[in-house]
């Protein structure tokens, strides 16, 4: 049905990830993007950025989390169409793009094994990524707050925290 | 999730006009915290043909001081309603209110004007269509309330005929309190409703071509103290079991005025009008905020698995009253 002469959205779209611009076709496609789609599925079963975990699917658990313009958001409420003019990045995008070498904040979660089965891990080390971008030396509270949407079934939660206020002190925020 | 066709609006017009010709097919998107989990379990008896977002729609999400107060676009982020030094300094309940809703990523992109249009909560309502299948009920056109003889412990306590699902949103609570009047806009142009107006018992007082595009709150007195408390099962990602938020002029320790407004007990945000009268001229003290709390729970009539909700109740009005600014 087209009862107006309203147009729909554009029948492409182009999603800046990582700094790289991807083009896709609006369609049901195999390499198309559906209007339906979230951006958690097209990063993930259109890009290959599989970093970016789906947990509970609806906005309740943080897995999901990326940054979109430099916010932290989570990717499995938003609609791929609408993310067009946005910048984007996802875990994948942390690390050094000439180098290889992983953000401080990654190697800090490392140094901190501040993580056991993981799954919870790209999503808040997202949501860790903003706020140090935002706050570059945030107290133990401030990180309490800016991961209080991010859940971890295995409890390292503490271990989370060490590693973010150990990043935080080396500047990993910049 | 099943595919709709999708529209970026450039304008009010063009959302409202494109809700008409769908005649209740179509769905703005906001923020979409709300919407897209809705769609994804697929609950809704007649899955949108028509996604509209309304993001696009340019001028929606500013927050201004005009003579009649301070104007707040309805697509401004909650995230931004938080960090503005005009809301602190005006309203700091509608700061202390945003700052508990869900997570700070829901935060980052959810609109005022979504949570103000949020759909209820209830758990038949929200069933899942993917594991059993949807569940009809009053709210959904059906013959009954499933909650009534079922698992009502976060169900309404007063005020709902046939559905007794809350009204979820916490920001209602607070913009009722201070007395906050939403713009509509329709296909036949504007109109204005006070939030306290905005809900029905089965669902909000907007026609199918309408949509909110700003919240007007009228300048609260500065001598007012204002508060907001919610109280949840756990901190961040929870809706209120109970909220209260009030507004109180005191005139040099006695009570020149009182908006107290009870969250998550009823279909709609409710003002607590018998303990407002009963505060007016008196001083206050543990006994009147007591007695105050008592009367906010006048006329409840709670289900099998809710009754605790009235202590609840009595506990955060006695608290807003002795707290006497913003905590949560
Ligand atoms: C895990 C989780 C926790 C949550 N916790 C809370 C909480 O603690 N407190 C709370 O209040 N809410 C909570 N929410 C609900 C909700 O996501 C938020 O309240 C949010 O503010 C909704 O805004 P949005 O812009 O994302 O809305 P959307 O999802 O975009 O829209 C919600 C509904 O409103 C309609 N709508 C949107 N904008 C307008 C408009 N301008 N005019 C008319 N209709 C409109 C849409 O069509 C849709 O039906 C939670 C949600 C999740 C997923
Ligand atoms: S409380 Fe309302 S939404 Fe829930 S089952 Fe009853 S009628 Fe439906
Ligand atoms: S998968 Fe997105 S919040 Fe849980
Ligand atoms: S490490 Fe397993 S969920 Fe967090």
């Amino acid at each position: 049905m087209t009862p107006t002469q309203i147009k729909p959205s554009l029948p492409t779209l182009t999603l800046n990830v990582n700094g790289k611009l991807h083009s896709f076709m609006l369609g049901e496609g195999l390499h198309e993007v559906s209007p339906s789609h979230t951006l958690a599925y097209t990063l993930r079963e259109r890009l290959g950025l599989t970093g970016t975990k789906i947990s509970c699917d609806e906005g309740a658990c943080g897995c999901c989390t990326v940054l979109m313009d430099g916010k932290a958001v989570l990717s499995c409420i938003l609609l791929t169409v609408e993310c067009g003019e946005k910048e984007i990045v996802t875990i994948e995008g942390l690390e050094d793009p000439e180098t290889g070498e992983l953000d401080p904040l990654q190697q800090s979660f490392i140094d901190h094994t501040a993580f056991q089965c993981g799954f919870c891990t790209p999503g808040i080390i997202m949501s860790a990524k903003a706020l140090l971008v935002e706050n570059p030396s945030p107290t133990r509270d401030e990180v309490k707050e800016a991961l209080s949407g991010n859940f971890c079934r295995c409890i390292s939660n503490y271990h989370v925290l060490d590693a973010v206020i150990a990043a935080a002190r080396k500047g990993g925020g910049e | 999730m099943k595919n709709f066709a999708h529209y970026n609006a450039r304008s009010v017009a063009e959302a409202t006009h494109l809700l008409a010709a769908y005649e209740g097919k179509a769905k703005l998107n906001a923020g979409g915290s709300d919407l897209i989990g809705v769609l994804k379990d697929r609950i809704l008896p007649d899955y949108p043909e028509a996604v509209i977002n309304i993001k696009t729609i340019p001028g929606l999400n500013t927050i201004e001081e005009n003579d009649g107060g301070i104007n707040i676009g309805a697509l401004t982020k909650l995230v931004d309603i938080i960090n503005s030094p005009l809301i602190k300094k005006n309203c700091p309940v509608l700061k202390e209110t945003a700052r508990t809703v869900a997570s700070p990523q829901i935060r980052n992109v959810a609109t005022l004007g979504g949570n103000l249009c949020q759909d209820t909560r209830c758990w038949y309502y929200r069933y899942p269509d993917g594991i059993g299948g949807m569940i009809k009920c009053f709210r959904k056109g059906g013959k009954t309330c499933h909650a009534v003889p079922g698992e009502n412990q976060y169900h309404a306590i007063m005020g709902a005929k046939k559905c007794f699902a809350v009204c979820p949103s916490d920001t209602a609570v607070a913009l009722t309190a201070l007395g906050a009047v939403l713009t509509v806009a329709g296909t036949k142009g504007t109109r204005t409703l006070p939030v306290e107006e905005f809900y029905t018992p089965l669902g909000n007082m907007l026609a199918l071509d309408e949509m909110i595009t700003s919240v007007n709150i009228p300048k609260p007195d500065p001598a007012a103290e204002q508060a907001f408390l919610k109280f949840t099962l756990r901190k961040p990602i929870d809706f209120a079991i109970v909220s209260v938020a009030s507004v109180i002029t005191l005139d040099q320790g006695i009570c020149a005025d009182a908006r107290i407004i009870l969250g998550a007990v009823a279909p709609t945000p409710v003002r607590a009008h018998k303990a407002e009268e009963y505060l007016k001229g008196k001083k206050l003290s543990d006994d009147t905020a007591a007695e105050a709390a008592m009367l906010a729970t006048v006329g409840a009539n709670p289900l099998s698995k809710n009754i605790y909700k009235l202590e609840i109740v009595k506990t955060l009005v006695k608290r807003v009253i002795n707290s006497g600014s913003c905590l949560s």
